[in-house]
């Protein structure tokens, strides 16, 4: 009897703890955010950790599938934009609800675009859509149909869709309330977030259960990527989205199998010279970085295969131009990237004056040429990069000197003083559509970075660049916007005000554990379908 | 002195201490919000690299930051708010000061406290048994355990821990605890080696006895003053600390705020570590002075 009672109390102690170690692997989705979201409010999410939270959580209208890059209906079934481009009609999914159990309406989606378009908020999604001065006009026309009508035609109206998160016009919770995947349950501020399922998700896979299969997703605050790689290793989190070279080769030695290769992303790491009129530059140095010979020049003289290969570690390839060979549809496919030439860029240099004495580059009027490149203190991948480049440079007797600064010193530098020389800096681009990019390319543009806001174009190129972007912008003909997004990346190439460096490669690394994760290139990388995923042991409980 | 007098010195006493405090934490503030508002970089933001803003909502949001421009007219603004109990919104968390403290407050005191107890502990305890036991042994122990940990930086330390799946908050312990050991042995052997304390000793008094009546009582004003100065150290060693290990404590939090550099948030976080390290060292110049007093 005794015994007996020995035996099922260490069978009862064995489920118990195999029970335990079940539940915390099978019913919770575990990955970090880099910082603290600024904001759950959907139309106010700009940094990267809210826009985790909104992907979560947000129902969207339609949702730009990253494996594919086609659009997919969501809470809309249908939907149509006039052959203008400046409205859209949409047709609602019906009998779906917000986490709290409100009923989703056409109320709600005008409520939310207007919450978007309103000027007092500066929504950066909202702003996406502002394509002329006026008012955007939403009707209701029924419960489930509404359309919405734009001052002027918006080129890619039905994708930018895929960021717009719809908030309920009518809950108590009003933001909280949602209607993805899931809900945020806790907030500890600094700590984690936890969201739980949305027990009134609409979708269900095609064996009719509720989607999505894992009950809750804690998302840990950790800014430190090496503690996040060791508790990848150690099991603690399910996936790292986006991992730096030197963290992939280690991941791949220590745990293979863990880490995906996706291909060529569509960030990009590039360089400038400081073009403003009236920056507290000498005149001799405004001179060189307002030649295109200087320029190219100095880009000829950049071993991009090296960078690429050293300091990616072969995890990133030679940058053409500002579209992306990851962005299929908008590549412009004759360019290649600028070869390592010296004996080309000192040619060109020659043509405008340089020469070259005792291993030192002099101009026309003797100056040695030196200049100072900044560059965010702690993004070691730069400041390797810089480094290279330093060396490089010297190869033609140039003396560059590397400047690293905390980021809101550099920020000042580039957007408000314009004291520097040369910046190098990286741009994270989560669209395909060049349109995104047109505060970069126009020469008014505060985004315009080595010259920004000009009354009137500096050069006959930025000229031609602003006709070619607002022409892409005005018509919807695909042919014609293609060919003028073709020309403007021709014309960044031959003028080279951005000297595109490299492209890096999208890298993940998922847990065996987590089941169904496709990495794709598009941000969100790994959990992009969300909804599907599922845990080792709940695959096995849902089938 | 009569008993009205001595509570009318006691009186004056905390007042002149607390009129101190009140004087240094608002100078505290206001230096705090001079350093913050000439550092380079201030008043920008990364949304000033969104190439999704328009022009209208770059410049708009430009604006807002720049109306915190004057630096006296923000804290007057910031002490005018004060008195209605109002600490402001963080620029770069986008939240209410209050709240943040609310939320972060009792984790570093959490931290502190726990670290505090923990360097206490084991560096009283080593500094006694080293000076009691006169042991060698005991002794070269102790000055090397604080040797070595006084010589690991307190970044490296907590990373360490990390590594080790070890609690960080025992790190602050093992930083403050070099300090303690160190001062209270040099402390506690001068005190032992005190004509009154080797005579009780040759009268033939037990060793608990000579600590408990002789040493300690005059020792106590200065381990007090210590008690005092280990506070502001294990505050100071939080930031680093919270920062690496990810503890959401006011320590990360003023990481944070100094990167972004949040002027409300920061002035506020000056004002909270100024005052928490005025009281304990007013708390224990107070005690130290009851104790001298005691022991006259």
């Amino acid at each position: 009897m005794r015994q007996r009672l020995v035996r099922l109390g260490v069978l009862l102690l064995f489920v118990a703890v195999t029970g335990a170690a079940f539940a915390q692997s099978g019913s919770q989705l575990r990955f970090c955010l880099h910082s603290e979201p600024k904001t759950l409010n959907p139309v106010l999410m700009a940094d990267e950790s809210s826009e985790t939270v909104r992907y979560l959580t947000g129902g969207v209208l339609m949702r730009l599938n990253r494996l594919t890059q086609q659009l997919e209906p969501e809470l809309a079934t249908s939907w149509k934009v006039s052959e203008e481009g400046k409205t859209i009609s949409f047709k609602l999914r019906a009998g779906v609800h917000f986490s709290d159990g409100t009923a989703f309406s056409a109320d709600d989606v005008a409520y939310t675009m207007q919450q978007l378009m309103d000027p007092a908020l500066h929504s950066p999604t909202g702003d996406s859509f502002r394509s002329a001065e006026g008012k955007v006009i939403t009707k209701v026309e029924a419960k489930d149909r509404v359309t919405v009508i734009f001052p002027a035609p918006v080129v890619g109206l039905d994708k930018l869709f895929d960021q717009v998160a719809i908030m309920s016009a009518s809950s108590p919770k009003k933001e909280m309330a949602v209607l993805g995947p899931y809900y945020v349950a806790e907030n500890k501020a600094g700590s984690y977030l936890l969201l739980k399922r949305n027990p009134n998700y609409w979708k269900h896979d095609a064996a009719g259960v509720q989607l999505p299969y894992i009950n809750s997703v804690r998302l840990d605050i950790q800014q430190n990527r090496d503690v996040e790689m060791l508790r990848l290793v150690r099991g603690e989190i399910d996936f790292i989205n986006a991992v730096d070279p030197e963290y992939f080769d280690k991941l791949a030695a220590q745990a293979p199998g863990t880490v995906t290769e996706a291909g060529v992303s569509l960030d990009s790491e590039q360089m400038w010279f400081n073009q403003v009129a009236s920056s507290p530059l000498p005149a001799y140095k405004k001179a060189w970085f307002t030649s295109t010979n200087f320029r190219r020049a100095i880009s000829n003289s950049i071993n991009r295969e090296d960078l690429a290969r050293v300091v990616f570690r072969g995890h990133a390839q030679p940058a053409v131009s500002w579209v992306s060979p990851a962005n299929k549809v908008w590549f412009n496919a004759k360019l290649q990237p600028h070869a390592f030439d010296q004996k080309a860029a000192l040619q060109m240099l020659a043509n405008d004056g340089f020469r070259l004495q005792n291993g030192v580059l002099r101009d026309r009027e003797g100056h040695a040429v030196e200049f100072s490149i900044i560059t965010n203190a702690g993004n070691k991948y730069r400041e390797r990069m810089a480094t290279m480049i330093q060396q490089d440079l010297a190869g033609i007797g140039i003396r560059l000197n590397v400047v690293t600064l905390d980021f809101p010193s550099l920020i000042e530098r580039i957007t408000r003083t314009f004291d520097y020389e040369a910046s190098l800096l990286g741009l994270v681009n989560n669209d395909l559509d060049p349109n995104s990019q047109m505060n970069v390319w126009l020469s008014s543009a505060e985004q315009h970075q080595w010259n920004p806001e000009q009354k009137t174009p500096a050069t006959t190129w930025e000229a031609e660049i602003d006709k070619l972007m607002r022409a892409q912008a005005s018509t919807l003909d695909q042919k014609k916007r293609k060919q003028a997004v073709d020309r403007v990346q021709e014309i960044v190439w031959q003028q080279e005000p951005f000297i595109y460096l490299v492209n890096k490669n999208a890298m993940s690394a998922v847990s065996k554990n987590l089941r169904n994760a496709h990495p794709v290139v598009l941000r969100p990388q790994v959990y992009w379908n969300i909804d599907q995923l599922s845990l080792g042991s709940e695959v096995a409980q849902n089938r | 002195m009569n008993s009205s007098s001595s509570a009318r010195s006691a009186t004056r006493t905390v007042a002149v201490h607390a009129t101190r405090l009140a004087v240094i934490l608002l100078l505290g503030g206001f230096l705090g919000a001079t350093l913050v508002r000439v550092a380079p970089g201030f008043g920008t933001d990364e949304s000033d690299l969104d190439s999704r803003l328009s022009q209208q909502s770059m410049q708009a949001l430009r604006q807002s930051r720049s109306s915190q421009d004057s630096l006296a007219g923000f804290y007057v603004r910031y002490l005018g708010r004060l008195l209605h109990g109002d600490l402001g919104t963080s620029r770069t968390l986008q939240q209410p000061v209050t709240q943040l403290l609310k939320d972060r407050l009792p984790e570093t005191l959490k931290s502190v406290g726990l670290g505090l107890a923990l360097a206490w502990t084991l560096g009283l305890t080593l500094a006694l048994a080293s000076v009691m036991s006169r042991s060698w042994f005991v002794d070269l122990f102790g000055s090397l355990l604080a040797g070595v940990l006084l010589c690991v930086p307190a970044a490296v330390m907590a990373i360490l821990f990390v590594i080790a799946q070890a609690p960080a908050r025992l790190v602050l312990g093992l930083i403050v605890f070099p300090k303690i050991f160190r001062y209270a042995r040099n402390l506690l052997a001068r005190t032992a080696a005190m004509p009154h304390v080797l005579t009780a000793r040759a009268k033939g008094l037990g060793g608990t006895r000579v600590l408990l009546w002789h040493v300690l009582p005059v020792a106590a004003p200065q381990l007090l003053a210590l008690a005092g100065v280990s506070v502001s150290v294990a505050f100071a060693a939080a930031i680093p600390v919270e920062a690496l290990c990810d503890l959401p404590g006011i320590g990360q939090l003023a990481w944070k705020a100094a990167l972004g550099r949040d002027l409300e948030l920061l002035v506020n976080l000056t004002m909270v570590v100024t005052a928490v390290t005025l009281v304990a060292n007013s708390a224990s110049d107070l005690l130290g002075n009851s104790a001298r007093a005691g022991a006259v």
